[in-house]
């Protein structure tokens, strides 16, 4: 095998592994935007909650960082559902630049926040596995990397069979498709929203707990996260499971080659030019419903 | 009220007017150096408030991108005052002229995107050129650049006063002209105004330039003013973010509304940044959830329609609740 295609698929599978990691942060994006019509711009800082309580639980108590993902999703649920059911749910009615700008606002308090009570230091979560790797034929295959992946796509898979198979994705689908009527049937709406809004949460926590095995931990860490949950929900289609891993890893490997082509330091200007393209050729993502974006 | 009354009030609000513009003209005169600065940081917040208010407000379209041309205003007038020994004023008019440029070719392609996919995008090309002064030799890269030191503060308090007259005079003008009616009827139903005739894009991207050419004078003024730039501090979203809350404070589509919330939440936060830059950013926070979930529509206008504060923020929560 020559170098070049040495290279061309190391990078394949560099961006895949990212890409999980992208899919994973998109899921609750996509999710609070396709069921309850909100661009959430505190999603990058849940996804910093997320590393912080994996940090956290390591540091302080030994708890394995893979372990301790469902703590850390039920600790987001908790506070997912409570920001959704106290003060998400205030506006829910308002015009979009009001949700838009209170989650904005979020955002600023929760980094904010964070900052104060943990600084702004980078932090790592170093497990005795962290720098293993496993080689794949020529490949090389970063262990913890793989394991993300492995995750994501669990992750993945719970939330389309809880969204299609269960009594509450029933309710969470109906909500989102008439809410009038769901509320007719006896869907207590309000319950609804904050759930479904908890249920990101949790995956936007998993994801960031993931994220604190590979990358620095700090405040400030989310705010990247939010554009590329926006972008995957862009190319994979919005509010569809599948659509939302798909982009994912489209945008993973997309990067990884930009990167190896231009150099590390062009990834936004991909990211963007890749969601301007798509909104503009095919606006309702490549997996998605067709529906009004454009004016 | 009576006809009387209406004109008493008009007789009023001139003088007014002319008063706080003989004051504004005198201050410097009257007051020390930290003062000067701060008004001219109102100005300037002022000034970016009014500018987004003619595409947020006005036209209903939440750029959430116009530090992107507040950084082209920088960058420009810092590039050419360094590098091509440009006079400042040359310099900063080269500023607006190239942010309005890109801005019509920016939104001619941005402006076709609705509601959220419009908010996000123009916040993505903004992170896009942050990147990309980052990444160029011109602009000095990650480092930043530094512009030559002005003899003297108070020029930049007559600049930035001068751009916010420009930008006041721009929103009070706006509603008055055939462009203004056009882009109202676009703000309220544009499929409507589609069958009345009006082909919103060529409006809609007369005020995203306006915009843009005025946040490109603030960003041009405050490159001197501060003379150090980098990607950070000129491409930042807190620029845009004040200037929407401060337009939604003061209440949107109005001509005074943008400057009243930018002398307001300028002047509190200048309070509480003294005593520590975390409340800053708190307070920003905070502030941004409370005022819409409580007067989306601007403290002022609510005030003003309803009578009593309280049960105007009632009825705000009971319409918008679920």
């Amino acid at each position: 095998m020559s170098v070049q295609t040495q290279i061309a698929l190391q990078n394949a599978l560099n961006g895949l592994l990212i890409g999980g990691t992208y899919a994973t942060v998109a899921l609750g994006f996509s999710l609070v935007w396709g069921i309850l019509n909100v661009v959430n711009l505190a999603h990058g800082a849940l996804v910093m909650l997320g590393a912080y309580t994996t940090y956290w639980l390591f540091t302080l108590f030994g708890v394995d960082p893979f372990l301790s993902l469902p703590l850390t999703g039920a600790a987001l649920f908790v506070f997912g559902y409570c920001v959704q059911r106290g003060i998400i749910n205030q506006v829910m009615r308002a015009p979009f630049l009001i949700t838009f700008l209170l989650t904005f606002g979020l955002e600023l308090l929760i980094t904010n926040i964070a900052q104060a009570a943990w600084t702004a230091d980078f932090r790592s979560v170093t497990t005795v596995y962290s720098g293993r790797s496993l080689s794949v034929g020529p490949l090389t295959l970063p262990i913890v990397r793989g394991a993300s992946l492995l995750i994501a796509f669990v992750v993945a898979i719970l939330l389309h069979v809880l969204l299609t198979r269960t009594r509450l994705g029933t309710a969470i689908r109906a909500t989102a498709s008439d809410q009038e009527a769901a509320r007719l049937m006896g869907i207590p709406i309000a319950r609804v929203y904050a759930i479904t809004f908890g249920i990101a949460a949790a995956s936007a926590g998993v994801a960031g707990g993931l994220i604190s095995l590979s990358f620095p931990v700090f405040p400030a860490m989310g705010a990247g996260y939010t554009l590329i949950g926006f972008v995957v929900c862009v190319l994979g289609g919005l509010g569809s499971v599948p659509g939302a891993l798909l982009g994912g890893l489209l945008l993973g490997l997309l990067q990884t080659y930009a990167a190896s082509w231009l150099g590390p330091n062009y990834d936004n200007i991909v990211a963007f030019s890749a969601l301007i393209l798509v909104l503009l050729v095919r606006p309702a993502g490549l997996l998605g419903r067709v529906q009004r974006f454009r004016g | 009220m009576t006809a009387g009354g209406g004109r008493v009030w008009a007789g009023a609000g001139r003088a007014v007017f002319a008063a706080t513009a003989v004051f504004a003209l005198i201050f410097p005169l009257l007051a020390g150096t930290y003062y000067v600065r701060l008004a001219t940081g109102i100005y300037m917040f002022g000034l970016l408030a009014s500018a987004w208010n003619l595409i947020g407000g006005y036209t209903g379209y939440p750029d959430f991108g116009g530090a992107a041309y507040l950084g082209i205003g920088a960058y420009t007038t810092g590039i050419l005052m360094v590098r091509a020994h440009t006079p400042f004023g040359a310099a900063l008019g080269a500023g607006c002229l190239l942010a309005a440029v890109v801005a019509v070719l920016m939104g001619s392609l941005l402006l076709r995107l609705r509601g959220h996919y419009f908010a996000i995008a123009t916040l993505g090309f903004l992170l896009v050129l942050q990147q990309l002064a980052a990444n160029l030799d011109i602009t000095g890269g990650g480092s930043g650049m530094n512009l030559p030191v002005a003899s003297t503060f108070t020029t930049f308090y007559y600049w930035m006063l001068g751009a916010l007259v420009l930008a006041v005079a721009a929103g009070w003008a706006l509603p008055r002209v055939r462009v203004g009616y056009a882009l109202a009827a676009i703000r309220e139903n544009q499929d409507a105004a589609q069958v009345l005739g009006i082909t919103p894009l060529p409006f809609k991207i007369i005020a995203y330039a306006g915009n843009a050419l005025l946040f490109g004078a603030a960003g041009g003024i405050y490159a001197y003013w501060f003379t150090f730039i980098d990607p950070p501090t000129v491409f930042n979203v807190d620029f845009t973010i004040q200037a929407v809350v401060m337009t939604l404070f003061g209440g949107p589509g109005t001509a005074a509304g943008p400057v009243v919330g930018a002398v307001i939440l300028k002047s509190l936060d200048t309070v509480l940044t003294n005593r520590s830059v975390f409340f800053h950013n708190i307070f920003f926070g905070a502030l941004v959830c409370v005022l819409v979930i409580f007067a989306p529509r601007g403290v002022a206008e609510i005030a003003r329609t309803r009578g009593s504060l309280l049960r105007a923020v009632r009825a705000e929560l009971g319409a918008s609740r679920l």
